[in-house]
């Protein structure tokens, strides 16, 4: 059977168009006239998304996925290859890669309108596009690696897109080596899976954890290990530290990449390798802590920034927390589920605040901002609908994304005896904070009376279509998105049937009826006191309380991110540097010296050289000579005796 | 006859270059040469040579083109194309006795590479220092002469020492004679004390040219010295042929003498590798840069070998024939800078990217690849030979891989300092010549990180064909 014949596989070919786009734009977009190379890119995407979605449809009713083994990539003791495998979880992210790539590819067009490296973005988002849906298309560990370290490449290129700004070259180099240790600890964990499992295809992987003893020391190794991974790449502590910086690329970039996909990819690896987690109750605890430390942090600091993108960018890092947790607990497609739903608001929140930013030419200070919503309507509109879905506010997306990772980690029983409870309260605790520091962001964007200076105001648009229309159409996305995940205890919930044959199932607690209404109501009490709170202190207070914290010492550490840059320059980059130094100098210094110099050998060596009046070819040449008439003269010895 | 030709047509090539009298004839020869010795690599499968050489001492002249060594010859082939059509551009002193010198290197390598018989290897071996030393001492620069005395001493040493262990092994075990197949049959056998100081001599040498800490300082000094263009550098990083002596020579004879030095092997290997990154990372000198860059590899293919689990073994020789195109492509591409600004101190450069776009994106190209990105030619290799290392060590296998960080922070930090930043004034993008050079280069990076199976496979096979006695020395592997 021809395995092209099913509609399923055509999907593994977005990627290679996609890799098409990126070629064109690199080799021919210069010499081609804008808009075409956004259209080009944009195009691609669209291919990809009609794949994508032929995908989804075609594997309805499906309970496998289609795996398709495309060529040999290397064997020993083991064989891998390059191939793809397209399941419901693949699905969701394939439409989610192409569906928000391509709003943010049309976005794009106006936002990078008359940029001289316009080919090059483009080219580059074309690139990055291509590595994402290899990571979440592989059938094998090494392949997603692939992808995996791809992401970190285009992601590098495009964070430091305009590097004659030092600043935003050295954000990118942050964020490139930030993501390398977290790759350090994938090569590890690879190589631990392949001298555990004897393979590194992830089915097989998988479906030989699922015997393993529940609890195994390897799988929590394992699961730490790819941890760590996904710690860089989703940025969660301690490795969250590049994706505040990584704001210094196009902000339609750090909606594609910073928010809406990339960051995601370490929840799809721990999704992907589910029924591994699921084996390890010690690795998912770690990590549903240090997604709930991390969403914690997060929004802390999100309340502090004064950066119109920086707020976005830590309240992505608390969502991504959120997701761990919900990985952590075994709330499986509620994670899955709340990466759809997030990608909905977070990119419409991006692009709002790029709009902004191209309206207001360049200002990025939400204290020079405010009253915008008048000057801008559709992009204030749209700004409100992306808030409240994330604030939780119910029949939004956001809600029933977050009302199932609640349900999920309540009832869980792979954290039953890791503390499931104080997890519930404190993920509570950030979804309150969640809705209080978006509320201040849209106020202080959108509200009040206008603080910028009259001649930016003079000049203040709201932005062409080609800008607004996506932002349009996720808001919408960000109003329905959430209706195909209702709670699962009362109502249809399509997605996690949709997702179930791809994830492990992890039993859960089963709470009376009114235990389940209570956490909705719960759910819906912290969105609405978070912006209740917000409404006093921002609106009804007109921020002094906030103004005062803020000028305070906690203010001023939590808008430096709670100190963690100032600890890795002294406890990482500074000892660091300090051996690099020290190497380089005992290397030059010490070693060289006193190998090449002091060693009696080669000083002999070196003075009987010296002898020789004539060029060194004629010296080398009787050197040669000599060792080969010993060889021959001690061969012959030798032969003759043996 | 193909192995013969594969040997002859480069010697004679290059003969015929040295004495040729009319310079317009010296680009299409030395290129026709080269791109022969390619086609006949192309062909070479299986190929092998053998007759009697010196009967009465047991030594015989035996080539065969298989396996890894074909793998080897094939790329190192592949590059000297590209190496000597730049050569012969960009040299203004006697070109045609550098295209010369760097076919004879390529000779040397063939032999080296294919060599069936030990002292065959060891003649080799030795003759291929000789056009190295000529490419640094005649056309290097000012400091040269310290270089050439360092490099030499270090290789006479290492040479030394491997020819004690040379001449050693044959009447210890009782070979017939010096056949890679006569010894396999005896040496392995030895008694494991006798293993570990021939394995010791042969290490010694082999280290020395791998190199690794803390045999290295000659290396860097060469590279710095030497031509401007970077032709020479990348004739030595082919004739990084340490790693090869111990995966063809010296572990499949002496098992039980690998296994006694593998645990020095893998934590030396692994300390390199991070020493070299980590130098590389604040190095603000491009040449010496790579040069360290380059040492962090062979740390790992140090760590590859003495993990002797096959997956390792394989890997450190798939990264050998990988480094030879990136790192190889890179010291070209220092020599494309050097001719635009005239020096190698990275100081001197910033915002390139805007001037020379194509120019600076082959470069990236050519250093992600280096540094070991996936679906580039590096990565297969130093997958594998760091996946051999965490079976055999894990604690290698970590200070390895904190390797792989220092070196994505080298990258980064080379590309800040060269492409990206401010522009003060403009350079030329890449001209024809040069993306005629560099182009083969990203073909062949892409290929061999696409696909390297073929590659992998044919390398493999020679691990399983000296394999039993590797294997057996371990306690079965994987």
């Amino acid at each position: 059977v021809n395995p092209w014949s099913d509609p399923v596989a055509w999907a593994a070919l977005a990627p290679v168009v996609a890799l098409v786009g990126a070629l064109v734009n690199a080799f021919f977009g210069r010499r081609l006239q804008e808009p075409l190379p956004g259209l080009i890119a944009s195009t691609a995407v669209a291919i990809g998304f009609v794949l994508s979605v032929v995908a989804f449809v075609a594997l309805q009713g499906r309970g496998a996925g289609v795996t398709l083994t495309l060529w040999p990539f290397f064997a020993f003791g083991f064989d891998t290859s390059i191939g793809v495998a397209i399941d419901a979880l693949t699905a969701i992210f394939l439409l989610l890669i192409t569906g928000v790539g391509l709003l943010i590819h049309v976005y794009s067009i106006e936002y990078m309108r008359d940029d001289p490296g316009n080919a090059r973005y483009f080219s580059l988002l074309n690139l990055f596009v291509a590595a994402m849906l290899i990571l979440v298309l592989a059938d094998s560990l090494v392949l997603l690696f692939v992808g995996w370290e791809g992401v970190g490449v285009a992601s590098y290129l495009l964070i430091s897109f305009w590097n004659e700004t030092k600043a935003n070259a050295d954000a990118g180099r942050k964020a490139f080596i930030v993501n390398r240790i977290g790759d350090a600890g994938f090569l590890l964990a690879t190589f631990l899976v392949a001298a555990t499992f004897q393979t590194l295809t992830i089915s097989d992987v998988n479906a030989v954890a699922s015997t393993f003893a529940y609890g195994a020391g390897v799988l929590t190794t394992i699961g730490v290990l790819y941890l760590i991974a996904a710690a860089g790449k989703s940025a969660q502590a301690p490795l969250h530290v590049w994706l505040p910086d990584a704001m210094a690329g196009p902000t339609p970039v750090s909606a594609l990449i910073h928010a809406a996909t990339m960051v995601t990819a370490g929840i799809y690896l721990i999704a992907r390798l589910s029924p591994l987690y699921a084996q390890t109750p010690d690795a998912s605890a770690v990590v549903a802590w240090v997604g709930i430390a991390t969403a914690l942090i997060a929004a802390v600091a999100a309340l502090a920034q004064t950066d119109v993108k920086k707020i976005l960018a830590y309240s992505t890092i608390s969502q991504l927390g959120l997701m761990f947790v919900a990985v952590g607990v075994g709330a499986y497609a509620a994670a899955v589920f709340h990466v759809f739903t997030h990608a909905f608001f977070k990119a419409l929140l991006f692009l709002a605040a790029g709009s902004v930013i191209h309206g207001l030419h360049g200002e990025q200070d939400v204290r020079r901002m405010g009253g915008l919503g008048r000057l801008m309507p559709r992009t204030g509109r749209s700004a409100l609908i992306g808030t409240l879905a994330i604030a939780g506010v119910p029949l939004l997306a956001g809600f029933f994304s977050k009302e199932a990772i609640f349900g999920g980690i309540w009832n869980s029983t792979l954290a039953e005896d890791h503390g499931s409870r104080a997890l519930f309260v404190l993920a509570l605790l950030v979804a309150g904070m969640t809705a209080l520091y978006m509320f201040r962001w849209y106020h202080r964007v959108f509200c009040g009376a206008p603080r910028a200076s009259a001649s930016v105001l003079a000049r203040v648009h709201e932005s062409p279509s080609a800008m607004t229309v996506p932002l349009l159409i996720l808001a919408g996305a960000s109003i329905v998105a959430g209706y195909v995940g209702l709670p699962a205890f009362a109502f249809p919930n399509a997605i996690k049937a949709f997702l179930a044959p791809a994830l492990a199932s992890v039993p859960t607690l089963h709470p009376p009826l009114w235990v389940e209404w209570l956490l909705v109501a719960l759910s819906v009490a912290v969105a609405t006191g978070g912006l209740a709170l917000g409404w006093w202190i921002y609106h009804r207070g007109a921020g002094r309380l906030a103004a005062r914290w803020g000028e305070g010492g906690g203010g001023r550490f939590a808008r430096a991110g709670l100190g963690f840059d100032a600890l890795y320059r002294v406890a990482v980059v500074t000892p660091v540097e300090g051996v690099a130094a020290g190497m380089a100098v005992a290397d030059r210094d010490l070693l060289d010296r006193s190998l090449a110099s002091s060693v009696t050998a080669a000083v002999w060596i070196g003075r009987l050289i010296a002898l020789w009046q004539s060029g060194f070819v004629r010296r080398y040449a009787l050197a040669t000579f000599l060792a080969v008439a010993a060889l021959v003269a001690a061969a012959a010895f030798m032969g003759g005796s043996a | 006859v193909i192995a013969a030709l594969l040997l002859l047509v480069p010697l004679l090539t290059a003969a015929l270059l040295a004495f040729a009298p009319r310079a317009a004839i010296h680009r299409p020869l030395a290129i026709a040469g080269a791109l022969a010795t390619f086609v006949l690599a192309l062909a070479a499968e299986g190929a092998s040579v053998a007759f009697d050489w010196i009967p009465a001492l047991g030594v015989g002249f035996a080539l065969e083109a298989s396996g890894a060594s074909l793998v080897l010859v094939r790329v190192a082939a592949a590059v000297m194309i590209v190496t000597v059509a730049w050569a012969l551009a960009r040299v203004d002193d006697r070109p045609h006795h550098v295209a010369a010198w760097l076919l004879a290197t390529l000779a040397g390598l063939i032999g080296i590479f294919t060599a069936r018989d030990l002292l065959l290897f060891y003649v080799w071996w030795e003759l291929t220092l000789l056009p190295a030393l000529v490419l640094l001492g005649g056309w290097g620069l000012a400091r040269r002469r310290a270089a050439v005395v360092k490099y030499l001493t270090y290789a006479v040493a290492g040479s030394f020492a491997m020819l004690v262990s040379v001449l050693a092994i044959r009447p210890l075990s009782g070979a017939a004679d010096y056949g890679f197949e006569a010894l396999l049959a005896a040496a392995p056998s030895l008694d494991p004390l006798a293993q570990t100081w021939l394995f010791a001599g042969f290490a010694f040498a082999f280290a020395v040219k791998l190199p690794i800490f803390p045999l290295h300082a000659w290396l860097i000094d060469v590279h710095e010295q030497n031509h401007p263009s970077g032709v020479a550098d990348v004739a030595g990083t082919l004739y990084k042929v340490g790693g090869f002596g111990l995966f063809a020579w010296a572990i499949p004879l002496l098992p039980a003498g690998a296994a006694a030095f593998a645990p020095i092997g893998l934590a030396f290997g692994a300390f390199t590798a991070i020493l070299g990154a980590l130098i590389a990372v604040r190095q603000l000198h491009l040449k010496r840069l790579l040069a360290y860059a380059s040492l962090s590899h062979m740390g790992v293919v140090a760590v590859g070998l003495f993990s002797l689990q096959p997956a390792g073994m394989a890997g450190a020789m798939a990264l050998l024939a990988a480094q030879m195109v990136t790192t190889g492509g890179l010291f070209l591409v220092s020599g494309m800078l050097h001719d635009r600004r005239g020096t190698f101190e990275v100081a001197a450069y910033g915002g390139l990217a805007r001037s020379a776009p194509f120019f600076s994106g082959f470069a990236l190209l050519l250093l992600f690849a280096s540094v070991g990105v996936p679906g580039l030619a590096n990565f297969p290799g130093e997958f594998l030979a760091l996946l051999g290392a965490y079976a055999a060590s894990p604690a290698a296998a970590v200070v390895a891989v904190g390797a792989v960080i220092a070196a994505g922070a080298m990258a980064v930090n080379l590309n800040a300092r060269v492409f990206q930043g401010p522009a003060e004034g403009g350079v030329a993008d890449a001209k024809p010549l040069e993306i005629g050079v560099l182009a083969p280069l990203l073909v062949l990076t892409l290929w061999l990180g696409v696909a390297p199976a073929a590659g992998l496979a044919a390398i493999e096979a020679q691990v399983v064909a000296s394999g039993p006695s590797v294997v057996g020395a371990i306690g079965g592997g994987r």
